[in-house]
């Protein structure tokens, strides 16, 4: 064992690898090389159509014990993880370790595919039932691993995780390879995801419903990294893509929140022209988007540009000239699929333009402020978004880390009080995101700055916002709720939590008690 | 007997009482081993408040707060044992208000909904006004009346907290017996019709203030006109008592008892009768709430007119309302700045011992130079806030 600079207790080892602790949000200096890409082959000038899922599995070697890719830019629509899945298990072929961008509820099958043996590792964020079965004693052979969008870009990059087969789900594809995620029959948004799992593993194969004439595009995916393309009757529901979020909330408490957010940014020194801003799909986060958009309306400034995952509040603030660009790595709705298509301004940003720490630039670098949610966040301003407050593994890191690590002001809006469980907590059960890299926290019981950025907090006390010690709100909140029992985690690591850099920041233990 | 309190819907819990051999509670929630502990805690010691009678708990949680667990398993106790008497009351703990706070908002908040009631407290308005009249069905006055009183036991209301009982002849006295203990800072009397009614309602406020310890007189009254009779005879009810601080109009009620429709017109001649009752009697008059939630043009337009009819305030029924409300009945700069100028001019008149006061070339009347003064007054209690 080892403590981090958290003071996280991380072992020195998890499955296979040595594990380098977190040292610093920004402490490590990406050195040397990136890992080698395999040569595929002799050119070619034929179509790469196959009939089958099966024969494109067979086609491309895959056996037990290998490594496949997949994206989640269905998200709850997605019917590619379960069908590849579903025909690996039927063709025989077991011990796979899975290597997707992020799970859904609609991947429960992948619990019985764990207990049958199909399934034996993770490297993926564990979204819902999945994590659940492996919080509650599920056995992968290795700890999963969770990273960030970022972070996921950079281990391919480095080597860390190589990819045997990545299945590529193409709402639109032609027979050479070339694929794009924002035409066709049911499209989901870009899914650049997953360029770089085409450009490292050995095989890549693109999974289509819609085969259209040479040339499709934007080639996202290009015909140059494909081999096989393989046509289905259905990849995904773009109806479900929004499923869950993407409700402008009505709480009052909520749109306290989102009020309070837009009023600490208008006290901030960015509120000015060619502001940047990413703002999630979230109900707190969507109501912040259109405030913010209202008051730069109102103070007549135009903004650099907005990130998604792209939304209609986004998109509606392009169209009326309120932003240059939106920068765009995956759809939460239909409208920001049909705008991907219709303005040029709103751009796909591949996770290695978005958010690679190992590279001499990252968009969420250009950005100057974010809004964030946050399952728990600590006295050290410490964020969780993975477990709950009870241990449970049960959400992706998504791309918390890239955006907190990049604003340059990273405001984590949550409630103080969130049923009978307390959000601020005086040490989160999983450190997803430092500290170091949260500026303020927004609550409806005040707004808290991070002791780093005095001079925020004097700007905010100068506009008249309401300022307070995180510690005051959470005292505050308690007083309505009997203390919460605590887990108390036994040695065994079910997860390791990577910083975008790749080193481990925390890791998941199973629970063995209460207290 | 068994009986049931409280729903499933977010924020509540439903709780099932009987009498039984002994007292035992059981526990259900969606995270057993966070949570289970802390409600079995509250529950036992709700029953341990009532001297431990013999009665089965049952508590399924949808994230309750501790308030709303000991409210709900207080009104089962006392369904399942009309006899059980707890040992100790819930006592809140506040200090009177300030007769003359500025009142520009008061938000409505239904009593017997937890989902609602919670963060009721945090935005900032000058009067929450927490219901137990039209927005309770008759059936559960009793859950909300335990409701409103635990929460005003111990929610530490930045502003003013006042609760909207029901008419004394129809649950109103109940109402008072228990919510009194919580504190809250006022009584809302709805339907007022007569002086005789507000005197009958401070009498019993005396009485209850009396046995509870709480100084006689401290809690005021806002009557609430929103009958015909009730405009009739608004000055007898603004000048009745000196617990009244406010009188407010509700458009609502009145319209359907005079059988016209809400337009300005017909609201006119009411909310002026308001209005000057209870200038003469030396008290605020508040507006009626605007119920068209989407519609904030459409909001601050009434809100102007009604300041402009001579109103402090106005009523509202989401929180999102008020900063339009505080907006419009607050003094405006230019307002406050010109007030400034008249008591300066004043002063200096004053001073050099001349009789006529003038500002910009105009003479200014003693009356003017003493409106300017409370409006500045007014502005102060404004920018400091708080109750007292």
């Amino acid at each position: 064992m080892t403590r981090n600079a958290l003071g996280r207790e991380i072992p020195e080892r998890i499955g296979g690898r040595t594990v380098a602790p977190f040292a610093g949000a920004f402490a490590k200096i990406p050195t040397g090389t990136k890992a080698p890409r395999l040569q595929k082959g002799a050119p070619q000038r034929e179509d790469k159509v196959l009939p089958t899922l099966e024969a494109a599995i067979e086609a491309c070697g895959l056996q037990s014990g290998m490594t496949v890719s997949f994206h989640h830019s269905f998200r709850e629509g997605d019917r590619v993880i379960n069908l590849v899945l579903g025909t690996c298990a039927r063709m025989g072929i077991r011990d796979l370790r899975i290597f997707p961008t992020a799970l859904f509820g609609v991947h429960e099958p992948i619990v019985g595919h764990i207990e049958s043996g199909v399934v034996s590792r993770i490297e993926g964020s564990m979204n819902g039932p999945v994590g659940a079965f492996i919080s509650k004693g599920g056995k992968l052979r290795e700890p999963a691993v969770l990273r960030s969008h970022g972070g996921r870009w950079r281990a391919i990059e480095a080597g860390d995780v190589e990819i045997d087969v990545a299945f590529i789900a193409a709402p639109q594809a032609d027979p050479y390879g070339n694929a794009t995620g924002i035409r066709g029959k049911t499209p989901c948004g870009p899914i650049t995801f997953q360029a770089v799992d085409a450009q490292y593993a050995r095989k890549t194969v693109v999974v289509t419903n819609d085969l259209a004439p040479y040339p499709v595009y934007p080639m996202e995916i290009q015909q140059g990294w494909t081999d096989y393309v393989v046509v289905v009757d259905e990849i995904g529901d773009p109806a479900s893509i929004s499923a869950g979020t993407l409700q402008l909330t009505n709480s009052p408490t909520n749109l306290l929140i989102a009020r309070l957010t837009v009023d600490a940014v208008m006290a901030s020194p960015y509120f000015k022209d060619g502001i940047s801003f990413q703002g999630g799909a979230g109900g707190v986060s969507l109501a912040a988007t259109k405030f913010l958009g209202d008051e730069m309306d109102k103070a007549k400034i135009v903004g650099s540009f907005g990130m998604g995952g792209g939304t209609k509040m986004l998109v509606d603030l392009l169209r009326r000239g309120q932003l240059r660009a939106i920068l765009d790595g995956q759809a939460f709705d239909l409208d920001a699929i049909a705008s991907l298509r219709e303005d040029p301004a709103h751009l796909i940003m591949d996770p290695g333009i978005y958010a690679n720490y190992d590279s001499r630039g990252c968009a969420t670098y250009k950005l100057d402020v974010a809004f964030l949610g946050a399952t728990e966040v600590d006295l050290d301003f410490n964020v969780n978004v993975n477990t709950h407050s009870d241990g449970q593994l049960l959400h992706g890191i998504g791309g918390h880390q890239d955006v907190a690590a990049g604003a340059a002001m990273t405001m984590i809006t949550l409630p103080a009080l969130r049923g009978r469980i307390p959000p601020i907590v005086d040490r989160v059960t999983t450190v997803t995101t430092p500290g170091e890299v949260v500026d303020v926290i927004v609550t409806e019981r005040g707004i808290a700055v991070n002791p780093r950025r005095g001079d925020l907090r004097e700007r905010f006390l100068a506009a008249g916002l309401p300022v307070r010690d995180l510690a005051e709100i959470k005292r505050d909140a308690g007083r309505y709720i009997q203390p919460v029992r605590r887990p108390v985690f036994g040695d065994e690591v079910i997860a390791a939590i990577e910083w975008r850099d790749g080193t481990v920041i925390d890791v998941v233990r199973k629970v063995e008690g209460w207290q | 007997m068994e009986t049931r309190v409280g729903s499933d819907a977010k924020a509540d819990c439903l709780v099932t009482a009987r009498a039984a051999e002994r007292a035992s509670v059981t526990v259900a929630t969606k995270n057993r081993n966070l949570l289970e502990t802390g409600i079995r805690a509250v529950a036992e010691a709700v029953i341990e408040s009532f001297g431990s009678p013999a009665v089965a708990v049952e508590v399924q949680d949808q994230g309750a707060l501790d308030y709303v667990l000991a409210a709900r398993i207080e009104t089962a106790i006392r369904r399942v044992l009309p006899e059980a008497k707890p040992v100790q009351a819930v006592k809140g703990a506040r200090a009177a208000s300030d007769p003359d706070r500025p009142r520009r908002s008061r938000l409505y908040a239904p009593g017997n909904n937890p989902r609602l009631l919670v963060g009721i407290d945090i935005h900032g308005t000058d009067c929450v006004l927490l219901d137990l009249e039209d927005s309770v069905p008759l059936a559960e006055k009793g859950a909300a009346r335990t409701l409103v009183k635990r929460l005003l036991a111990v929610v530490p209301f930045p502003d003013e907290v006042w609760v909207r009982i029901n008419p004394l002849d129809a649950g109103g006295r109940d109402d008072l017996a228990e919510v009194l203990e919580g504190r809250p800072h006022g009584v809302c009397l709805p339907k007022a019709e007569t002086g005789e009614s507000v005197r009958e309602l401070s009498k019993e406020l005396g009485r209850i203030e009396r046995r509870l310890g709480f100084d006689v007189g401290s809690t005021h009254i806002m009557p609430i006109i929103e009958t015909a009779r009730g405009v009739l005879r608004c000055e007898d009810v603004a000048e009745a008592d000196e617990r009244v601080v406010v009188v407010a109009f509700g458009a609502e009620d009145y319209t359907r008892d005079i059988g016209a429709r809400r337009t300005d017109e017909a609201l006119l001649f009411a909310r002026s009768r308001v209005v000057a009752a209870a200038k003469a009697a030396g008290v605020q008059a508040s507006d009626t709430v605007y119920a068209d939630l989407a519609n904030d043009a459409g909001l601050a337009d009434e809100c102007a007119r009604a300041r402009d009819l001579g109103f402090d305030g106005k009523g509202a029924i989401n929180p999102r309302q008020i900063p339009i409300l505080h907006h419009v009945f607050s003094p405006s700069a230019a307002e406050l700045e010109r007030a400034k100028a008249i008591v300066e001019a004043a002063r200096e008149a004053e001073s050099r011992g001349l009789g006529a006061v003038a500002v910009d070339g105009r003479m200014v009347d003693q009356p003017v130079v003493e409106r300017a003064r409370r409006l500045i007054k007014y502005a102060e209690k404004i920018s400091k806030g708080g109750a007292a």
